[in-house]
């Protein structure tokens, strides 16, 4: 009998993670990218996690913090985090860390995908702005530890 | 004489063979003086034996003497029931270990085939295409969504996708 409970208890508590974890915390980045210095109070250096991604792919000077949202998302829910007057992004998670991402650029879809997001990886979505520069928005899941309420 | 035909004679005189065997085995005697003498002799033998075998008492009824015999038989059926039948948890050690051993398999087997982080489904609105790169080493999947007209793709200067498209943010840093 012991030595069930001490190969199942495991297996049960893991089981029962995994059912918990079925909702998702995430994190939601609007970034802009260009060679230019800013000293605007709204334009906060991106974190070095993410800054530092973003050189290593992209040729943009500076990385700077438009928009930071964090969001919670129960399973099959949907979510709307709207990252700047022109863009909203549509969340939905569902389940096992993956999420149907819709993004709106001035009321029009530009995009959609699913993805799977994870702490330690960011899902970055991108392109061109105006004046040589680039918008970005990165998306990650947040730490259990770390969960946040839906921020709009 | 053989083996056989010694028991058989000794069968003969103890009435344990068929009646049809115990005449062939009468005429047989009756011809053979070798056989004669011995079944003469076992005869003899036997009948000393009747007479002069010590009666065994038991100082216990039949009744009492069979009943003790049949209660130690119960006893040996219960005790064989329960060493099979009883709850132990050695009988189900074996099983338990191999279900969980495989329940650790199907997780580890699932976990090695999750799918990796980058979109398993995407579109794009019209008019625009994307490209997505998966740097596994940095842990990030980028997704640069293009305008998908000939004209604006000449025009563009930047280097992982030379675009020009609706600019989701572009009123917050302009």
């Amino acid at each position: 009998m012991k030595l069930a409970i001490s190969l199942f208890l495991p297996m049960f508590l893991l089981n029962a993670l995994a059912a918990g974890a079925a909702d998702m915390a995430l994190e939601a980045k609007l970034v802009w990218g260009t060679n230019d210095d800013k000293t605007d109070a709204n334009c906060k250096p991106v974190d070095a996690d993410l800054a530092g991604k973003l050189h290593g792919m992209f040729k943009w000077k500076n990385y700077y913090e438009i928009t930071n949202r964090t969001a919670m998302m129960p399973l099959d829910q949907m979510c709307d985090l709207k990252m700047s007057d022109r863009c909203t992004l549509k969340l939905k998670n569902v389940g096992e860390s993956r999420i149907e991402v819709h993004c709106i650029g001035q009321g029009k879809q530009v995009h959609e995908g699913a993805y799977m997001l994870a702490p330690t990886a960011w899902v970055v979505l991108g392109g061109n702005c105006t004046n040589n520069t680039a918008w970005f928005i990165g998306l990650r899941a947040v730490d259990d530890s770390k969960r946040a309420v839906t921020k709009n | 004489m053989k083996h056989d035909f010694e028991v058989k004679i000794q069968a003969r005189l103890d009435g344990e063979l068929s009646e049809q065997e115990a005449r062939r085995m009468d005429e047989w005697i009756a011809r053979d003086a070798e056989a004669g003498a011995l079944a003469a002799e076992l005869g003899r033998l036997k009948g000393v034996l009747s007479r002069n075998e010590t009666a065994a008492a038991v100082p216990e009824s039949r009744e009492f003497y069979w009943s003790k015999i049949q209660r130690e038989i119960q006893r040996m059926d219960r005790s064989v029931v329960a060493a099979r039948g009883g709850w132990s948890w050695r009988r189900w050690a074996k099983p338990l270990a191999g279900l969980a051993a495989l329940g650790c398999v199907l997780a580890i087997v699932r976990w090695e085939t999750s799918p990796p982080a980058f979109d398993e489904i995407s579109a794009t609105g019209e008019g625009m295409e994307a490209i997505t790169f998966h740097d596994q080493s940095a842990g990030m999947t980028v997704v640069w969504l293009q305008d998908s007209t000939p004209q604006v793709k000449k025009a563009s200067d930047a280097p992982a996708a030379p675009i020009s498209i609706p600019d989701p943010g572009e009123s917050e840093v302009e």
